[in-house]
């Protein structure tokens, strides 16, 4: 009887023992990245507009000493953002951003990460709503990440560009 | 010997001109534009970032939801972080790859009246107009859509 449960109990736990000391569960690292700039190229026009950014991330850069050979990112979550004017247009007009990340890579799909909607009027800053649920793992893993902004616009504008500075915090799961 | 020089260099900017524009242009890039879906009741704007497409909602024939009258959100989208999302800017097409038999795949496309995202093809039937077929698992398992393109601007609403 007791060799029975124990021998239950043995194909039950091993292979998941097996499973998480394979796996493991990473450490997580807090990747900041402030004042990236993007500009909404004119004429724009009244609706939705996009700006985008190419964002490189390099994990022996960012772990610096504590990088070894071969490790990776597993998982990725956005933490915060936040969105300021980058001319001394401010917000003016601009009723509500939205940000995606997206990637060159086939298999992996673009999703939408933070937004703001509607956005507070006089705000010098705004931190955006972040989807807390957004897996962004395999698509910063790739090493090129695209920042694409979406701000919706309450009038045409005809007179240049208009652009916003982006901090974004990101937990970072590394694993070897 | 001037008017030599001047014409040699003329000759040399048009060509680094064109090469230059040549290399700029894919042959993907002619889905770049506004197109209408064969309702009439949106208008989607397809560019691209990096080498993929994507196309968003740039016009709604009613932008406002009818019970609030404010300009209707993405409510339908499983993800509940995202149901305030505006519909208006959505991006609806979405990693698009241009192949080499002429069409866009590899692409989903989003319907936010059910909050349901399909697999999508792209064809171009003649440079105005879009097949565009969603479905599910299996192309045999899908619907197609007509899709027209827009020579100028969405008009305001």
């Amino acid at each position: 009887m007791i060799k029975n449960i124990l021998r239950i109990a043995g194909t039950m736990v091993l292979p998941a023992l097996l499973i998480w000391g394979c796996s493991g569960s990473g450490t997580v690292h807090e990747y900041s990245v402030n004042d990236l700039n993007i500009t909404l190229e004119g004429p724009l026009f009244e609706g939705p507009n996009q700006g985008q950014y190419s964002l490189e991330i390099d994990l022996k850069s960012i772990l610096g000493d504590a990088y070894q050979e071969g490790m990776l990112i597993s998982d990725a979550r956005l933490t915060s953002a936040t969105v300021a004017p980058g001319d001394s247009l401010g917000f003016g007009m601009v009723r509500s951003l939205v940000l995606s990340f997206a990637s060159d890579d086939a298999e992996v799909a673009m999703q939408e990460v933070a937004f703001k909607n509607p956005l507070p009027a006089e705000s010098s800053s705004v931190a955006l709503d972040v989807a807390p649920d957004a897996e962004l793992g395999t698509l910063v893993s790739g090493g090129t990440v695209y920042l694409v902004l979406d701000a919706d616009l309450a009038e045409d504008f005809y007179d240049g560009n208009r652009s916003f500075k982006i901090n974004l915090t990101l937990d970072l799961t590394v694993k070897s | 010997m001037l008017r030599k020089l001047s014409l040699w260099a003329a000759s040399a900017l048009i060509a680094v001109t064109s090469l230059n524009f040549e290399l700029q242009e894919s042959p993907g890039d002619k889905l770049i534009g506004v197109w209408e879906p064969s309702n009439g009741r949106s208008r989607i704007k397809i560019d691209k970032i990096g080498t993929k497409y994507y196309g968003r909602v740039v016009w709604l024939i009613e932008p406002n939801d009818p019970e609030t009258n404010l300009p209707k959100t993405d409510k339908n989208n499983p993800d509940a972080a995202l149901k305030n999302v505006p519909l208006k800017g959505y991006r609806m097409l979405k990693d698009f790859v241009y192949q080499t038999d002429g069409t866009w795949s590899e692409g989903t496309i989003y319907d936010p009246l059910n909050g349901s995202t399909y697999n999508c093809v792209i064809k171009m039937k003649d440079k105005n107009t879009l097949d565009i077929r969603g479905y599910i698992g299996v192309q045999a398992l899908g619907r197609t859509d007509v899709w027209k393109r827009l020579a100028t601007a969405p008009a305001k609403k």
